[in-house]
């Protein structure tokens, strides 16, 4: 069915942000806890579902001359939402990932789907595709947030995972760990990619 | 020409309903958000002065206005009531006073039916460490505990701090501001 | 603020809080420009200008149209606007004065739109509760931090150009990882200015 698989491309073909190379802000500055990078990531999906799904209703009666600053004003204001829906009920959360949550609205996953792909295909193609890249994204935060928190504060979703001694890789939680360790996993997905496309030539 | 109008117009309608939602939600979003703000910053320092309490203080607070600002509008204060079995008998609110390094914000408990302190919490301070921002330890901010608000209190009814004077002042300010607030709203602070 | 504190804080601003590897702002545009020089340069250039005009702009509108207006909530929506609609602005008249400058900076200027480092200095300026003219200061140095990154970084990479770096490093992968080193570095200014 073609919406699987606008729904699935997004947790591998262009998965944010190791092979659609965006939105590289907030994975690097979030991505200190497991569950931050969960949180940061619902929230992305949320206004990239929600702001694809209006793109794409509207597509039609958007002139192309305005269509950026349309666009701008609608993902904006789903981050709005989002911040209003995150500082009632989710205010912990809210508190940690501080300024990150309004820069979704430049995070360039959003405007990007929404000008290369909502802007020309149907809603319920647009909710999938919105869906299954703000998930894979979510998952990717989650990945990275997890290696972070593992060696850099011997934890994993808040709870010890390491043997008693264990001396926490400090370097993992600041700047150039984020840096290097982002670096690091990109390197392996180049590597996992090639190594299927190797295969799949060789056929 | 009609290109022009139809891109104005299209960008005043989105506009206009992305600012009438975002007042619903705002609206709609308003008491949860402060009842949050409140929970998460200020209901630590309200635990640390009220005990044996069976409400939810941050739910069941209440407002009052004790004076305007230089805008004319009214200063309002927000007063945590601590119940059992539906009646108050402590109450906690913020008050600051002058330090070495700018206000310091405390959180004042007050056991409505003896007058006394129930004690008080450092809620936000910019002191020097190791001199004046020994303010929030124990040793001093329980001196205050338990001591009757008959009189304004000095450093001698407490643990003053030596070294940090004037930091001890500004908790003392802080205090005895929240002793006048209580004598002069008492029947509202005590609904 | 003394002269002294002044000195500091625009020291902090450019080295020990580099809005890029210490904040992490600006990260998508600083991996993809800066693979030569002459394009991180015209992206410096017009990431200095932006942002000092931006933070300030977004200042007025905050302190003279959201608060008297009680509408704070509606700051992320109104400060994007603000930016989106300067840099229009910027190109229109870059356009018509100044149009050598205007060619040399090519793409690099409505693409600061999307910039969080724009976005995010302009929060920042709000949250810190800076007066007018930290404000203005902060936005400038913030930038000026930001170029040197980009174009320390710039220089780096050209010399990658003649290195061997393994295929699956290649590209984005060794920017991340240099970038993480230069973060590390940068970190060694943490002592210098104390807030």
């Amino acid at each position: 069915m073609a919406v699987k698989k606008e729904f699935t491309k997004g947790f591998w073909e262009v998965l944010p942000p190791f092979r659609l190379v965006l939105g590289l802000c907030p994975t690097l500055a979030v991505t200190t806890s497991a569950e931050n990078g969960i949180g940061m990531g619902l929230a992305t999906t949320f206004v990239l579902v929600f702001s694809n799904l209006l793109v794409s209703m509207l597509r039609r009666f958007i002139p192309k001359k305005v269509r950026i600053a349309a666009y701008i004003v609608i993902i904006a204001s789903f981050v709005v939402i989002v911040e209003l829906l995150m500082q009632a009920y989710f205010f912990p959360l809210y508190k940690v990932l501080g300024l990150f949550i309004p820069l979704i609205v430049v995070n360039c996953i959003i405007l990007g789907r929404a000008e290369a792909f909502a802007s020309k295909h149907g809603i319920i193609d647009s909710i999938a595709d919105g869906l299954g890249i703000g998930l894979g994204f979510t998952i990717s935060l989650f990945a990275l947030g997890s290696v972070r928190e593992i060696l850099g504060n011997g934890t994993w979703m808040g709870l010890h995972v390491m043997w008693a001694g264990y001396e926490p890789f400090t370097f993992m939680l600041k700047p150039p760990g984020a840096f290097v360790c982002l670096g690091t996993m990109l390197g392996l997905i180049n590597f996992i990619s090639l190594r299927m496309e190797a295969r799949k030539g060789s056929k | 020409m009609r290109d022009i109008i139809r891109m104005v117009v299209v960008l005043t309608l989105i506009c206009a309903a992305s600012g009438f939602a975002l007042a619903v939600v705002h609206d709609f979003t308003k008491e949860p958000i402060e009842y949050s703000r409140l929970k998460y910053v200020k209901e630590p320092a309200v635990k640390a002065v009220l005990k044996g309490y069976d409400n939810d203080p941050i739910k069941d607070r209440i407002s009052i206005v004790i004076g305007k600002d230089r805008y004319g509008r009214p200063v309002k204060l927000i007063i945590f009531p601590a119940k059992k079995a539906g009646k108050i008998f402590a109450v906690a609110f913020e008050t600051s006073g002058k330090g070495y390094h700018g206000d310091i914000g405390v959180m004042v408990g007050i056991d409505v039916k003896h007058n006394k302190l129930t004690g008080i919490a450092i809620v936000s301070h910019s002191e020097t460490p190791g001199l004046g921002a020994r303010i929030v330890e124990k040793s001093f901010t329980g001196s205050f505990k338990g001591k009757s608000l008959a009189k304004e209190l000095t450093t001698s009814d407490i643990n003053a701090l030596s070294g940090a004077t004037f930091s001890t002042k500004g908790v003392l300010a802080a205090v005895n501001k929240a002793r006048a607030i209580f004598k002069r709203y008492h029947a509202q602070i005590v609904r | 603020m003394s002269l002294g504190d002044f000195l500091l804080f625009i020291i902090g601003a450019i080295l020990v809080n580099n809005i890029l590897l210490h904040r992490f702002l600006g990260n998508c545009p600083f991996l993809g420009v800066s693979q030569r020089m002459d394009t991180a340069t015209g992206m410096s250039m017009a990431v200095i200008f932006v942002m000092t005009m931006a933070g300030t702009i977004t200042w007025i509108v905050q302190y003279y149209l959201l608060v008297p207006l009680r509408i704070e909530y509606l700051q992320t929506i109104a400060f994007i606007l603000v930016i989106a609609a300067l840099v229009q602005l910027v190109e229109i008249v870059m356009q018509k004065t100044l149009p050598a400058l205007y060619k040399a900076l090519g793409i690099f200027l409505p693409l600061i739109t999307t910039n969080c480092a724009v976005l995010g200095v302009a929060i920042i300026n709000i949250s810190e509760e800076y007066d007018f003219v930290n404000t203005v200061v902060f936005s400038f140095a913030s930038a000026v931090g930001y170029s040197l990154a980009l174009v320390l970084f710039a220089g780096i990479r050209e010399r990658f150009a003649l290195a061997r770096i393994p295929k699956v490093l290649e590209g984005t992968a060794i920017g991340l990882v240099t970038a993480g080193f230069m973060a590390l570095a940068f970190s060694g200014f943490a002592g210098l200015a104390s807030h």
